[in-house]
Formats: structure tokens, C-alpha cells, sequence
């Protein structure tokens, strides 16, 4: 390939590093404690700041007296929050917040803080928010909204009448929290007319502007830096209340402040996945069409909106409609939360058609296959399929029936994302006299293995090892990035890194070409060498070629390609699971994940990529579950003990599968598609183990014993 | 002090702290700070210098009766020993596991005065200079970490595990790290990660 034409990717079998196991280069960092993340920022002078958040549902703030606290040991400052209301609309609103010297002194701080509520009425969950004469949520609108209507409901209802099996049920699933291990929050150092600040965020780029504006002060005295950050997953976008709280406290103190929530707060403010209950009326025919499909979709976001794509989701159906709308309730606001919507819709529509499949007597694997229209599907179905051992299972038409001991059942689901980039990065690369190169980009590593790829594609590039470029992300004077949310980092920032990487490369080429006695599309970078591609002994080591450069470093800058990047990815999960029928007890054998995600860049970091989406959708469905009392309004389970996570004990055998008969010479983002089907998919081995259909997650004991009962 | 057996679970609920309720609402938040109207919160005056020992050196750090292990380390000791990490502050996510004595503890579930005399290893004493030691080592080859906000407390929950028994088995292994959670989604790389570790130690005879 001549240098002179624009950046292409090179062809998998060419790869030296990309498309291959890469250990992530800051893993030493991670493993050894190095790495600060907001958490762990410690400045001189700097103060911790905690906040107040009110206890009910709904309330008037008849009373908020700040100045007990300023008296307390320690406590430098307590102050309203500059936009706090008279009256909360969610549990958990903060009101107020404390600066001090130590964490210890912020708590007393708190608990000294004068506050007198009186309790307005409430609704915490959506039949409560439903009700007649139940109080309004929000002044714009009713508390239950139908939003949109699809289709033609009166088609469908013919076509289900013609059909020659049906079902009618509805599907539950509950608020989950994205639970990041580190909380939302941020330091912030400002002098009054700069800033350094370090959030926990998804968006480096983004928070810079929103920082600006809290201090009043233009962007570009704004710097932000997150080199590390515990966990997003699509909660951590904006800075939030906590972030204008601690650019309030630094405005009024210029001290810096240290401002992290508490694990409880990150559970009632911190965002979450909206629940939802969908009601599917659907009807196939005894050759396994899906002829009509009616859904019913609500969305539960609290006093968000909620999320869901809407049905038949993947599937297709001859006739379809739908009615879809959000109930409204005093709790906290859903976020993006990884595949905004899609595990809800996954969840209706997986277990519809395995109900559906068993009706008409037919493999739900076949049955699915004729309801998916792209090819790709198939071949992946088939695949995990094997992978799991379906085609020596017994109950491949007929669900078992509870034994008394232990059941043995597989299921299946399928997911979709986009996964395409756009225009938004500007990487530069540079290559100094001294040998060594750098690759920056003013995106953000949420985990997925980011600042990796910014410096292996220029190593790919340029011949070297990973360890020769150094990476660098997370910082706002490396350039504009796009947020990291959607599965969009990849496909907009890695096609920029490749044309900075190209551009370098081309400049260096012509720097090089007359040393090497050859024109320069014929000089070549390979194996840490760079030589002339007409005469083999005309070379040069890396250090020889990079001293040439005199004082004059390569600085080449890349923007996004759209060539180079591309969207649309299918995945398939299949899991196999144990129900002892004696208890409800559920045991997860084993899972399967294949995922497409064209041109692989990190192959070890997508298997960790693929395992976590697993994970999390054990969690969904087996165990996570956010509670609040509906007479009380309390909270009851915001903290680790109460609200289970997946676990090192509960871990199945994990199958990550990158699909590599995908094709396509290009990269897409990925992360999302692999947390879909999941749960859909346990529910479903659930039913195939023992008969019992659960329709509301998570798939606690309880509900599978109350089932099994409800068979005997 | 230093013999007593106190948790910092059952002390806080002793001194009817806020944060070792697990319920939040007008039971716990609310009459916390309503109650404040009339008494002033209940806190241990006084702060005192209590010697530790950590990673093998000897530090003496200011702090009060009530602060925790965790938080000694984090925001008391210099410099500050942020690599554990505070994620629930409640002993149910193993982020903040240390070595006390080679046994692993919750670092917040432990009073800094209840450390004295005893010693504390943190993931920051693992690394010999510049290179990791194998659980370490093996954790960056098998990609068993992806945000590491969890890593430094599974590291120190494996290493226990296998330097009592390089040889210990998978099961053994799950049940060392049982403690530690991972939003992420790690666990299969931890476990290849601990096993491989487990192999060279065998071989090393390393700690
Ligand atoms: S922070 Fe100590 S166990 Fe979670
Ligand atoms: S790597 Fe992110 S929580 Fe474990």
C-alpha cells in the first residue's frame, strides 16, 4: 500500500498488534494503586464536602437552617444549594451541603444541619403515580402519558384473531442502578480565575463547558483531567447537582473541594435504569410466523422519562402496533444506563416468543430463526446453540416439568446496537528526535481499554510495539472528543487516531525518504525498523530514523474518517441453568456470548468487554432490584448489603465469543449489544427447565418455587 | 482498646450513627438531622496520634477514635495511601481489603486504633520497586481488570489466598475474592489470573 493514499486499514493477516491479545497499558498502574482516580485526588488545603439529600418522596422544605453546622469542629462552611427548591419532588433531592476539613467533620456537619419537612403526597411507584386521585408529579403533564402510537391496532387484532396460537401477558422488570464503583463527584481547584478539575465523567470535553459556566468563567480557563475514572456505564455525563454544589463551594471558599457521593446518595441521586411493564399480545401461526404482535410499553423513569425502543424490538412480525408511554413517580431521574432501553424490550419480547414457540409446539431456537430476518443471526444462533449443547438437550419442544430435584434448562436471546461514530475527535501524534511518540486524544478510558488503542494504532502504523507509543487520554488540552456513551467512542475516536497515525506516518516518510534513497510511498515501517521497500539494505533502526529529525519533531493531527469506521452489530447469548425444584433455587451453568463487532482492535479487552455485559445481565436477572416502600416511602435497600450485585461465587462458565465471520473492514463500538439478552435469556432456561414462566424480574427463588407450587 | 474485638458496625450503631443504617428515609435521614434541632450530634472529641505500621514502616497518623482504618490511610497517613479504595463504606464490596497480620480485613470496617501493633500491608506495598508481584503481574496479562476502581482490593484478596496456598483451587479462589465485587464484569479473568499466579508462586516460592 503506497503511503500517498488516504488511511486504510491494514488486512487482519497483516496485523502485528491490533487484532490481537493486548494487556492494556495501564493495567500496572490499576494493579499497583497508582492510578488516581477523582476519589483519589489529595490537594493541599483541600476540603471534603458532603450533601444533604431530603428523606421523603415529596416534601415542603419548612425549615433549612445551615448555621448549626458552621459551628461544629472542623466544618469550614455549610450553605443552601444555590438552586434548591421549596419544594423536593424526589427522594433523595439535595438541598445543602458542608464543607470540612476532614470526612468525619462534613458528616457531623450534616447531622447538625437545622430541617423541617412536612411531607407532601407522594407516589413511589407507578400504580400509586396511576391512581385516580393521585398527587401530580409534574405541572406539564399527567402522571401516566401514552406518547406515541405505532401501527394499526385494528389489523392486528383481526390478525391475532386469526392466529393459530396466542398469548396475552405482561412483563415486569424493575429499576436497576448502574452501581460504578466509584460515585459520581468531582474535585475542583479554582483560584478564582482558573480551574483544574477532576469528575468522574464520561465526558471530558463536555464537562469542561459545564464547569465554565458553573464558575463563571470562560472554557478555556477550564482544564479538566480524569485519567481514570471507577465506572460510568451511562450515568456519568454531566456533572450534576454534586458537581455545581462543589463549583459552588469553590467559588465561595477557594479552597479545593473534594466532593464525592456517598454510596446511599449514588443509590437515590445517582440515576438508574428504568423499570417498565409491557403488555404483549401476540399470535404465530403452526408453521412459526409471527403474525401480529400488540404491546402495551410503559416505562418507568421516575421523574425521568425511561427508555425503551420500543416492539417487536428485533423480531419481525407481520402486523404489529403499539402504544407507548411513561408513568411518572417521585423518584429519581433514569439515565442512559448501558443500552438504554434494550434489555427492557429484550426482556417482553425474548420470553414472548419462547411462550409463543412452546404453543405452537416448536423449538424456540426455529422459532426465532423464522422470525429474524438478517442472516447473520442465524449463523450466531446456531453457534451458541452448539456452544451450549442444545441439540443434546431433552426439552427442545415441550419446556421439562419440575422433578422434584434438580431441572436442567437452556435459553436463548439476541441483541442489536449500533455502535457507529461521527465527527468529533482530533487526535495528534507526535514523534520526537529522541525516539519517542504520543498519541493523544481528549477522550476518557471508562474501562473499556481506550487509552490502549490510542497508542497501539499508532504503533500498528508506525511497525513498533505498544510499548513504544505512549497513549494518552483524559485530558481537555488533548483535544475535543466526543462523550463516551452509546457505544460511540470507538467508531469516532479510533478512525481519527488511524488518520493522525497515517498523516504522521506520510510526514515522516518524506522526512525520511532522501536517507533512504528511495521515493517516499517506498519507505516502510516495520518491526521497529524503517527501511526502504526498493532496497532491503538501505534501513535504519527506530532511534536512528527518529534522530534524523534534527530538533524538529513529526506533530501530525488526525480527524475522524467515516470510511474507516461503520454501525450495526448482532450478538446471541444462550445459557444453561440448574433449578432445584425442591427450592426455587437457581444455579447458572453456563453462558455463551457471540458478539460482531467488525475489525476487532483489542481481542482480550472485547473478551473482557463481552464478559462484563454477560455480568451485568446476571445481575438484572437473578438478583438487582431497587425497593422502595410504596406506605413509607423509604428507601430500603440503597447500599451493597441489601442490594445484591453478581459475585465471584455465582460466576457461571463465561463463553465470549468475537464473531469472527464478520467481515467487515471496519471498527464499531460494541459494548453495549452484550448486556441485552441476558436476563431474557435466563428466564427462558428457567421455563425450559421446569415449565415455569416468570414474568417479572428478577428471577428470585420465591417466584420460582411460588411457580412450581402453582404447577403441582 | 488495641484487644478488643469492636467492629465498626457495631460501633457506629452503638453511637446511633447515620451511616450504618441501611435504611434511608425519615427513619434514618430524616431524624438524624431533625433530632439535630434540639442536641447537638453525638462525636468523640479529640483526636489523638496513633502509631501504625504500614507496608513495613512505622507512621505515626492523626486522627480521631472513630476513624477508620480506610480512612486513616486514605486522608490521614502521609502521603495518602489512596490505592485502597472506598466504595461502600459498609464491609460488603472488598474494595478497601487490606492485609492485617496476612489476614485480609475490610480497611472500613476496621478503627484505626484497633491497628496498632498489628501490620498493614496495601496494594501501594506489593510491588518491589518497579515490578509487580505476580498476582499483579498476572492480573495486567489476563486483562482482569477493566475500570480497577474493585482491582486493588481483589489483588489483596488473592494474594492471602495464595500465599497461604499458591496451590489453592478454583474454588478456593472464588471463595477467597467472595467478598470483592466487580460492576464491571471481571470475575473470569481474576480467575485466570489468580490460577496463573498460583502456578508461578508454586514455582518462585514468591511472596
Ligand atoms: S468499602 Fe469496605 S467493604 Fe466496601
Ligand atoms: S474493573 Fe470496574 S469494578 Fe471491577
Amino acid at each position: 500500500m503506497s503511503v500517498q493514499s488516504g488511511p486504510q486499514w491494514k488486512a487482519r493477516s497483516e496485523m502485528k498488534v491490533l487484532n490481537t491479545d493486548v494487556p492494556r497499558v495501564d493495567g500496572p498502574a490499576k494493579v499497583s494503586g497508582r492510578a488516581k482516580y477523582a476519589h483519589d485526588i489529595r490537594l493541599p488545603g483541600m476540603l471534603h464536602a458532603r450533601l444533604l439529600l431530603c428523606p421523603h418522596p415529596a416534601a415542603d422544605v419548612e425549615l433549612l437552617n445551615v448555621e448549626p453546622a458552621k459551628r461544629i469542629a472542623g466544618v469550614v462552611t455549610a450553605a443552601e444549594l444555590a438552586d434548591r427548591p421549596d419544594r423536593t419532588i424526589f427522594l433523595g433531592q439535595p438541598l445543602a451541603v458542608v464543607a470540612a476539613e476532614t470526612p468525619e467533620a462534613a458528616e457531623d456537619g450534616l447531622r447538625a444541619i437545622e430541617v423541617r419537612y412536612r411531607e407532601g403526597g407522594w407516589a413511589v411507584t407507578p400504580e400509586q403515580a396511576a391512581a385516580e386521585d393521585a398527587p401530580r408529579i409534574s405541572r406539564r403533564q399527567p402522571n401516566a402519558l401514552t406518547e406515541r402510537e405505532t401501527g394499526n391496532q385494528g389489523r392486528t387484532e383481526r390478525a391475532l384473531e386469526g392466529a393459530d396460537a396466542t398469548i396475552d401477558e405482561t412483563y415486569v422488570v424493575p429499576v436497576q442502578h448502574h452501581c460504578c464503583l466509584e460515585t459520581h463527584g468531582m474535585v475542583v481547584d479554582f483560584d478564582g480565575e482558573r480551574a483544574r478539575v477532576w469528575p468522574s465523567t464520561q465526558a471530558v470535553t463536555g464537562s469542561r463547558g459545564e464547569v465554565a459556566q458553573a464558575l463563571g468563567i470562560p472554557a478555556d480557563r477550564v482544564e479538566i483531567v480524569c485519567d481514570y475514572m471507577g465506572g460510568g456505564f451511562g450515568s456519568k455525563f454531566s456533572i450534576g447537582p454534586e458537581g455545581l454544589a462543589a463549583c459552588q463551594l469553590a467559588t465561595e471558599l477557594r479552597r479545593p473541594i473534594h466532593l464525592m457521593l456517598t454510596r446511599t446518595d449514588e443509590f437515590l441521586m445517582g440515576g438508574n435504569r428504568s423499570g417498565g411493564r409491557q403488555r404483549m399480545r401476540a399470535g404465530a401461526s403452526l408453521d412459526g410466523k409471527l403474525v401480529a404482535l400488540d404491546a402495551e410499553v410503559w416505562r418507568h423513569g421516575g421523574i425521568g422519562r425511561g427508555s425503551n425502543p420500543g416492539q417487536p424490538y428485533i423480531y419481525k412480525a407481520e402486523t404489529d402496533s403499539m402504544r407507548i408511554g411513561s408513568v411518572r413517580t417521585n423518584t429519581d431521574a433514569n439515565r442512559a444506563m448501558r443500552a438504554p432501553g434494550h434489555p427492557q424490550a429484550s426482556f417482553a419480547i425474548e420470553s414472548a416468543m419462547d411462550e409463543l414457540a412452546y404453543a405452537i409446539g416448536m423449538d424456540p431456537l426455529d422459532f426465532r430463526m423464522r422470525n429474524l430476518e438478517d442472516p447473520v443471526y442465524h449463523r450466531q444462533l446456531n453457534r451458541v446453540a452448539d456452544e451450549i449443547g442444545w441439540y443434546d438437550h431433552p426439552n427442545r419442544e415441550t419446556p421439562g416439568i419440575p422433578t422434584g430435584g434438580t431441572n436442567v434448562g437452556i435459553g436463548f436471546g439476541v441483541s442489536t446496537w449500533g455502535g457507529g461514530g461521527r465527527r468529533v475527535c482530533v487526535v495528534t501524534v507526535r514523534i520526537d528526535p529522541d525516539g519517542s511518540v504520543t498519541s493523544s486524544a481528549g477522550s476518557q478510558d471508562l474501562g473499556t481499554g481506550v487509552r490502549t488503542y490510542v497508542g497501539s494504532i499508532v504503533a500498528e502504523e508506525l511497525g513498533l510495539a505498544v510499548s513504544q507509543v505512549t497513549g494518552r487520554v483524559g485530558h481537555s488540552e488533548y483535544g475535543p472528543a466526543n462523550a463516551s456513551g452509546g457505544s460511540t467512542t470507538t467508531a469516532s475516536l479510533a478512525p481519527a487516531v488511524k488518520d493522525a497515525a497515517h498523516n504522521a506516518r506520510v510526514a515522516f516518510s518524506e522526512r525520511l525518504a532522501e536517507w533512504l534513497e528511495c521515493g517516499p510511498g517506498d519507505v516502510v515501517f516495520a518491526n521497529g525498523e524503517v527501511r526502504s521497500g526498493t532496497n532491503e539494505r538501505m534501513k535504519l533502526t527506530w532511534s536512528e530514523a527518529c534522530s534524523i529529525l534534527g530538533s524538529d519533531p513529526i506533530v501530525a493531527t488526525g480527524e475522524w474518517q467515516s470510511h474507516l469506521q461503520t454501525s450495526g452489530i448482532h450478538g446471541a447469548q444462550a445459557v444453561k441453568v440448574e433449578v432445584d425444584t425442591e427450592t426455587g433455587g437457581l444455579r447458572l451453568v453456563k453462558m455463551v456470548c457471540i458478539q460482531d463487532c467488525g475489525l476487532p482492535l483489542n481481542r482480550m479487552a472485547l473478551r473482557s468487554q463481552i464478559n462484563g455485559g454477560m455480568i451485568e445481565a446476571i445481575g438484572y436477572g437473578l438478583f438487582e432490584e431497587r425497593i422502595i416502600d410504596p406506605w413509607l416511602g423509604v428507601a430500603l435497600n440503597a447500599n451493597f448489603d441489601d442490594y445484591k450485585l453478581p459475585g465471584s461465587t455465582e460466576m457461571p462458565e463465561l463463553v465470549a465469543i468475537i464473531d469472527d465471520d464478520d467481515e467487515r473492514q471496519q471498527v464499531i463500538g460494541m459494548a453495549e449489544a452484550t448486556i441485552i439478552p441476558g436476563q431474557s435469556a435466563i428466564a427462558n432456561a428457567v421455563a425450559n427447565a421446569c415449565g415455569v414462566r416468570i414474568r417479572s424480574l428478577p428471577l428470585t427463588a420465591d417466584k420460582v418455587l411460588m411457580g412450581i407450587q402453582e404447577k403441582a | 482498646m488495641s484487644d478488643s474485638r469492636h467492629s465498626r458496625r457495631a460501633f457506629l450503631k452503638g453511637a446511633g450513627g447515620v451511616a450504618a443504617g441501611g435504611i434511608v428515609g425519615p427513619s434514618a435521614l430524616a431524624s438524624s438531622a431533625t433530632e439535630s434541632t434540639t442536641r447537638a450530634p453525638k462525636r468523640l472529641a479529640g483526636e489523638l496520634d496513633v502509631e501504625l505500621s504500614i507496608n513495613g514502616a512505622k507512621q505515626k497518623v492523626r486522627c480521631q477514635p472513630r476513624t477508620t482504618l480506610l480512612n486513616a490511610l486514605r486522608n490521614h497517613c502521609d502521603p495518602p495511601l489512596t490505592g485502597t479504595k472506598l466504595v461502600c463504606d459498609h464491609g460488603s464490596c472488598g474494595a478497601c481489603t487490606v492485609l492485617v497480620d496476612d489476614e485480609p480485613a475490610c480497611s472500613c470496617l476496621l478503627l484505626a486504633v484497633d491497628a496498632r501493633g498489628k501490620e498493614v500491608r496495601t496494594v501501594e506495598g506489593l510491588a518491589n520497586e518497579d515490578e509487580l508481584s505476580p498476582v499483579q503481574a498476572a492480573f495486567v496479562e489476563h486483562d482482569a481488570l477493566m475500570c480497577g476502581f474493585c482491582t486493588p482490593g481483589f489483588v489483596m484478596s488473592i494474594t492471602a489466598c495464595l500465599e497461604k496456598n499458591p496451590g489453592a483451587s478454583l474454588p478456593e479462589i472464588k471463595s477467597a475474592c467472595a467478598g470483592n465485587t466487580c460492576r464491571c464484569g471481571t470475575y473470569p479473568h481474576i480467575f485466570d489470573a489468580a490460577v496463573a499466579a498460583g502456578g508461578r508462586m508454586r514455582k518462585g516460592g514468591s511472596k
